[in-house]
């Protein structure tokens, strides 16, 4: 007990300021609450300020200088004598780019009335939080609080490296190994290899990517294979000597410090917190959302589950329930996919139609000069209707979301084909991959 | 997680009323093992495991209707065996089972996201709702016209309440009797319905029992009236085929049907049953018996299969077994006619200027105007009692 201990009534206590955490004190601020969040380090959490800012902000400038490449330019009769870049430079504009969105997260909050503290905070109490931080031990009983605490890397050996480590390395090494299966594994070998790294890529397990269409994933490696990237499968990651190399491996919740048992909240046995689809923890005053779930691990998730305990939390009965997440990767195609592949859909017991659009068949994909890629369109032959999409080629996650739309609202491939789709667009893949499955595209041969 | 679904039973039934669950969330359920017991059109079933495995959840509560492929409950995970669902009840064919993976929620309910958010929030579960799309899709319009329906319910509930504990108590109007009150109003809205009386003297017919009686129980059947009405009404039904037909509305023609499926109304607990005595011109009088022996015992135990209380193209009701001497009754529908015969009683009647004492038997025959006229039904009528008075008639047009 603190000399002097003071505690403070609060309204609602966040922890947490992360994609999760903010969007859940902006969503209960516009609903009249008066919210608090707490915060060690600066607001925007591991998205904005260590993952996937910094990361698309590395694979945009390392796009661009690879665009800027000799052959790459001479194919429309452009020719440049040198192009080279900095990598401290390039650094401190990534850099940039996350202290401009931070101070817009922080604005956001400070106009909404958040009240931003800072420091780490834990259970006292069902009904009590601590506070360490810069002004001291602080000490919060909250009406209703909201856990947004994230997740962090597993623990790893000292020699080997984080993502998140790899994206702010000092100097750019020659050669790199980076250990992993998913979008951060993938999208930091692209972005490496395009400023010239020599990158391996270890896969753990025996397919890249095997949750993703298979005809999707070879489009994708041959876009490593241009890159240069070797890709090994099954690899035993422990055993990995390559130095250095870069472990992505899946994060775990950042719920030990919380002393979650006093507060009568249950975790798993991984230490995510447990939820019901209303963000509602064991105790009835406690809401979870986003990486601390031990779920997903998705920004787009987190952001979503955070408006959904605000919503709860003010009375409202909505719930977190899409149908389908988006995934994306942003390789060289870009890669996105939302709901089934015709492989899980089989699974799953549907009848299937499928079907696919090269992007090479496609106008606007060649004036880009980016022909690698595909739409992937999967239907239940019944009735129709769409069940999942896979996009592959420039602005993939861009395209995809017309598809996450059709399966959203249980639209049938007739939907999409009626609709007219702007020409020359990319967008028109989307068109042509529906009606591939209706076998009536008109840019290529349909199957019988 | 698998999920069970309502299979169809057979006979284009729709929906059915879970009337007991047998199992319960957590147990662990053998193959075979039977899970719910459902009342369809007319008969209860229960329905068995298609699997052994642990039951997680049930998802339709005791009372509820649900309708064919509403999922009924759910099983965990790796279920070790699957096998067809077969009916209790016999002669039924045995319908697939319909399980799915219940990781693909867009399977089972089809609905744009706002109406599933809408749909959340009332607490409604989209299960339920029925859909006016040929896919099955829910839309808002759906979700509010079942809002308003459900609500409409609730309010009369609460407004009743208080005057229910004074001095009414409110039922609803399940099962069975749900079902004969829906039958009994599309009989009397759709059918103009009109009745001839008639009277007949019975005492032949107690004679002709009275002989017959003794030799059929030797064969351990026990003979009642019944039987023998039906047999000297099978003829009256061939000179009169208008009575044995149906009308099909939507094509505004007459189907003279071929075969003499003849409904006999029972009573049992729960309501009125009409156990039906398929192709009972091809049957004897000792088998038309014991067919309607078995038929009126199971009819009692609601042990009848969908297909023994449905396709009657006739129908007799026999109110004298309910204690009436006579009464109307309502058309069994979409048949043509119904023919009510009432109790024998002993009355005293004029024969031959004398004043006898005579075993009469009430006839009330109601039948659908838009293909009887009332002289033909007086025909029919006629010609029944004829046969009835001199059964021996019989013998002339035996083969």
């Amino acid at each position: 007990m603190v000399v002097g201990d003071v505690t403070t009534a609060v309204d609602v206590l966040i922890l947490g300021a992360g994609p999760a955490g903010y969007a859940a004190a902006i969503r209960a601020a516009q609903l009249g609450r008066k919210v608090t969040l707490v915060e060690p380090g600066p607001v925007g959490g591991t998205c904005l300020n260590r993952g996937c800012i910094p990361l698309k902000a590395l694979l945009e400038a390392s796009e661009r200088y690879a665009r800027t490449g000799i052959e790459e330019l001479a194919q429309f009769g452009i020719s440049a004598e040198t192009v080279s870049f900095d990598w401290s430079k390039m650094q401190a504009w990534k850099q940039g780019v996350i202290e401009r969105l931070s101070n817009g997260v922080r604005r956001l909050l400070t106009g909404n009335q958040v009240e931003l503290v800072q420091g780490i905070g834990w259970f006292l109490n069902e009904k009590e939080v601590r506070v360490e931080g810069e002004h001291g031990s602080l000490r919060f009983a909250f009406e209703h609080c909201v856990i947004a605490t994230g997740a962090g890397a597993p623990l790893l050996p000292t020699d080997v490296l984080t993502p998140e480590q790899a994206l702010k390395l000092d100097t750019l090494p020659e050669q790199v190994t980076i250990a992993g299966n998913d979008y951060i594994a993938l999208e930091l070998a692209t972005a490496l290899a395009r400023l010239g790294v020599t990158v391996e890529l270890a896969v753990p397990g025996e397919r890249l990517l095997p949750e993703v269409e298979p005809a999707a994933v070879r489009l994708l490696q041959t876009g490593l294979r241009k890159l240069k990237i070797r890709v090994k499968t099954g690899v035993v990651v422990e055993q990995l000597k390559a130095r250095p190399l870069v472990v992505c491996k899946e994060v775990r919740p950042a719920t030990a410090g919380l002393r979650l048992d006093v507060a009568g909240v249950q975790v798993d046995e991984q230490g995510g917190i447990k939820v019901d689809s209303m963000m509602r923890t064991s105790n009835p005053a406690v809401y979870a959302v986003g990486d601390c779930l031990g779920s997903h691990a998705l920004a787009a998730v987190a952001l979503k589950q955070g408006k959904v305990a605000a919503e709860v939390l003010s009375g409202m009965r909505v719930q977190f329930a899409p149908m389908v997440v988006p995934q994306v990767v942003q390789g060289w195609p870009e890669l996105a996919a939302a709901g089934l592949t015709a492989e899980a859909a089989t699974r799953a017991g549907y009848q299937v139609k499928t079907g696919r659009f090269p992007l090479a068949a496609n106008g606007r994909a060649l004036t880009l000069g980016a022909d690698l890629g595909a739409v992937f369109v999967v239907a239940d032959a019944e009735h129709e209707t769409v069940l999942g999409g896979t996009v592959v080629g420039p602005r993939a996650a861009d395209l995809l979301a017309s598809l996450t739309l059709a399966i959203e609202m249980g639209a049938t491939l007739t939907d999409l084909t009626e609709i007219l789709y702007a020409h020359p667009a990319l967008s028109e893949a989307v068109l042509e991959g529906a009606e591939n499955a209706l076998a009536r595209a008109i840019h290529v041969l349909n199957k019988p | 997680m698998q999920e069970f679904k309502l299979p169809d039973l057979g006979e284009g039934m729709q929906e059915a009323e879970i009337r007991r669950w047998l199992v319960q969330p957590g147990e662990l359920v053998k193959l075979d093992q039977p899970m719910v017991e459902v009342e369809t059109d007319k008969a209860v079933v229960e329905i068995p495991s298609p699997v052994s495995a642990r039951v997680v959840a049930i998802h339709v509560p005791e009372g509820q209707v649900a309708k064919v492929g509403t999922p009924l409950l759910s099983f965990e995970g790796n279920v070790t065996k699957t096998s067809n669902v077969k009916q209790v009840a016999p002669e039924t064919p045995a319908p697939p089972v319909a399980t799915q993976s219940s990781s693909v929620s867009a399977k089972t309910v089809l609905a744009a996201p706002a109406v599933r958010k809408r749909a959340f929030e009332l607490h409604i579960d989209l299960a339920q709702v029925p859909s006016s799309q040929p896919n099955g899709r829910i839309t808002m319009p759906d979700l509010e016209a079942y809002l308003q329906r459900k609500s409409a319910e609730p309010a009369l509930n609460g407004a009743a309440q208080l005057k229910e504990e004074a001095e009414e108590k409110r039922q609803p109007l399940t099962g069975l009797r749900r079902q004969i009150a829906e039958r009994m109003e599309r009989s009397w809205r759709t059918i103009p319905h009109a009745t001839a009386f008639g009277e007949l003297d019975g005492s032949a017919l107690v004679g002709l029992r009275q002989e017959l009686k003794p030799l059929a129980e030797e064969r351990g059947v026990r003979l009642t009236y019944l039987p023998l009405l039906v047999k000297l009404l099978i003829p009256v039904l061939k000179e009169f085929p208008i009575f044995n037909a149906t009308l099909d509305e939507e094509r505004r023609e007459i189907i003279y049907k071929r075969s003499f499926h003849i409904g006999i109304a029972a009573d049992t607990q729960e309501g009125l049953m009409v156990p039906v005595l398929r192709n009972a011109d091809t049957l004897s009088v000792i088998q038309i018996a014991q067919k309607l022996e078995d038929l009126v015992a199971r009819a009692q135990k609601r042990a009848l299969a969908l297909q023994e209380v449905s396709g009657s193209t006739f129908t007799l009701n026999n109110v004298g077994s309910f204690g009436g001497s006579n009464g109307v009754p309502i058309i069994n529908y979409p048949e043509a006619a119904i023919l009510a015969v009432g109790r024998l009683q002993e009355q005293p009647v004029v024969c031959n200027g004398a004043i006898e004492i005579r075993p009469m038997m009430q006839l009330a025959l109601s039948f659908d105007h838009r293909l009887i006229d009332g002289a033909l039904a007086g025909r029919f009528l006629e010609r029944f009692k004829q046969m009835v008075e001199k059964p021996q008639q019989l013998l002339l047009d035996l083969v």
